[in-house]
């Protein structure tokens, strides 16, 4: 019989899931079963049935793996039950959600320092894993949207701001007014903080001044035109709404699209600590946390959502 | 699934074949193992009892027996392979089935597959099990006020 290069694909991989098993249990069985596998795989594929059924099936296959692999290697059930929440917390963390703490104010007024949110990593197309946008909902970044990215200075770190150009936008600002392709923006969530104007930050793009980074240089060098920032492909450029007190692409250059982690999903806990506290582990923090969780929790804040809102 | 535990009774003289001792305890059965008293088995897993039903007509391979368990059970049991031959594997240590021929599936293919057929030992159990069931259902019924087809 001729099988289709997906079901001999998958058998391949269920043969090495055999390796799973003991090997007293994998030599007496392994024929049989990988024949049951396949015969399963063929009949699914004959009844010509929908993604949802392939799904369902790669599904109960896995729990029937880990289920009759812990029993087979005779692992107490107890142990098993830890093992099976411990895989699926693992496989949650690293590729759909994930934590993280905002240290800085420069989302002041949507997102404040101490909100701990989870952050959706397969709601973008170019979110951190990408084999799951093959079967899940997904849409592109837009503008306006609250992402979360990892900072092109510093991949390590974290970084949440709203886009405000995608590829091929010209950005300008003019006494604080953010000008997008000749137009003004009215941003109501926006937030200025100081009366006085810097030319660098308000009057954006000028010259690079001291607080410009490698990759803001380089901004200035290739892409400014006419008094306009214009996004390359595969870029977007940030802007923290917390606009007189934020370190956003006007410094650091665009972030590139494949950056992107996802974007803020629920704030599940905010506590009021200054950044320092979330910028390096004290034990100051702790003890504060211990003695006002209720007091400085903000309560109010507690799953809520970091709204996108594009700009009128 | 628990695992079916096969005691030799005490007054046992015949003689013991040790069968399986992967098992943390080793499991015995008498050579005459249609002498043993299904009782010992019960209550049986849910796979368990529906392999053995499966079983019940005629000889069948692995797969033969998922579809037919499937149907027994309108597509609410679907023994993966790893479940399935876990059990048979411990059902042939307590005597319950056994391994037949190998031989090709007309249906299927001409490959050759391994059969399994059920033993006296194993059609007395699960005939002990089925009425054990029977007697629980009559008496949710009675319990319930389902009875009588009121």
């Amino acid at each position: 019989m001729n099988d289709s290069i997906w079901i001999r694909v998958v058998c391949r991989l269920y043969a090495a899931m055999l390796y799973g098993y003991p090997r007293e249990f994998r030599l007496r069985y392994r024929i049989e079963m990988q024949q049951f596998f396949r015969d399963r795989c063929r009949e699914l594929a004959r009844e010509r049935t929908g993604s949802w059924v392939w799904i369902t099936f790669s599904l109960r296959t896995m729990t029937d793996w880990i289920g009759s692999t812990m029993r087979e290697r005779r692992i107490p059930k107890l142990v098993q039950e830890w093992a099976v929440t411990l895989l699926m917390f693992l496989f949650v963390t690293t590729t759909m959600v994930q934590a993280y703490v905002v240290p800085t104010g420069s989302m002041e007024g949507n997102i404040l320092v101490g909100d701990h949110m989870l952050v959706d990593k397969v709601g973008f197309e170019n979110g951190g894993s990408n084999w799951s946008s093959y079967v899940l909902p997904h849409r592109e970044v837009k503008r306006g949207d609250i992402v979360a990215f990892r900072s092109p200075d510093n991949v390590g770190m974290t970084l949440v701001k709203r886009v405000i150009g995608v590829p091929g936008d010209r950005i300008r600002l003019e006494n604080k007014q953010v000008i997008r392709n000749g137009q003004k923006l009215d941003e109501p969530y926006a937030r200025h903080t100081s009366p006085g104007i810097d030319d660098y930050r308000d009057n954006f793009p000028t010259a690079p001044e001291f607080y410009t980074t490698a990759g803001g240089r380089e901004m200035f060098a290739r892409n400014v035109q006419d008094g306009e920032v214009i996004v390359p492909p595969d870029m977007l450029f940030m802007m923290g709404d917390n606009r007189d007190n934020s370190l956003d692409s006007r410094y650091w250059g665009f972030a590139p699209s494949n950056y992107v982690v996802g974007k803020p999903l629920v704030i599940y806990w905010s506590f009021d600590a200054p950044t320092s506290d979330y910028v390096k582990w004290n034990f100051r923090h702790v003890e504060d946390v211990a003695l006002h969780f209720f007091s400085k929790t903000r309560w109010e804040r507690m799953l809520t959502h970091p709204r996108s809102q594009a700009a009128q | 699934m628990e695992m079916p535990e096969v005691r030799p009774s005490p007054d046992a003289t015949a003689k013991i074949i040790v069968i399986d001792r992967t098992a943390g305890s080793a499991y015995y059965i008498r050579s005459g193992y249609n002498m043993k008293k299904p009782p010992d088995l019960l209550p049986l897993t849910p796979p368990v009892f529906h392999i053995l039903l499966a079983l019940a007509d005629e000889e069948r391979h692995g797969y033969g027996i998922m579809q037919d368990v499937a149907r027994q059970t309108n597509g609410a049991l679907q023994l993966g392979p790893g479940t399935l031959y876990g059990c048979l594997k411990r059902m042939l240590a307590a005597g319950l089935v056994e391994e037949s021929e190998e031989g090709p599936d007309p249906e299927l293919d001409d490959e050759r597959r391994r059969y399994y057929r059920m033993t006296p030992l194993g059609r007395n159990t699960v005939r002990a099990e089925a009425s054990r069931l029977a007697g629980a259902v009559s008496a949710a019924k009675v319990k319930l006020g389902l009875a009588g087809g009121k």
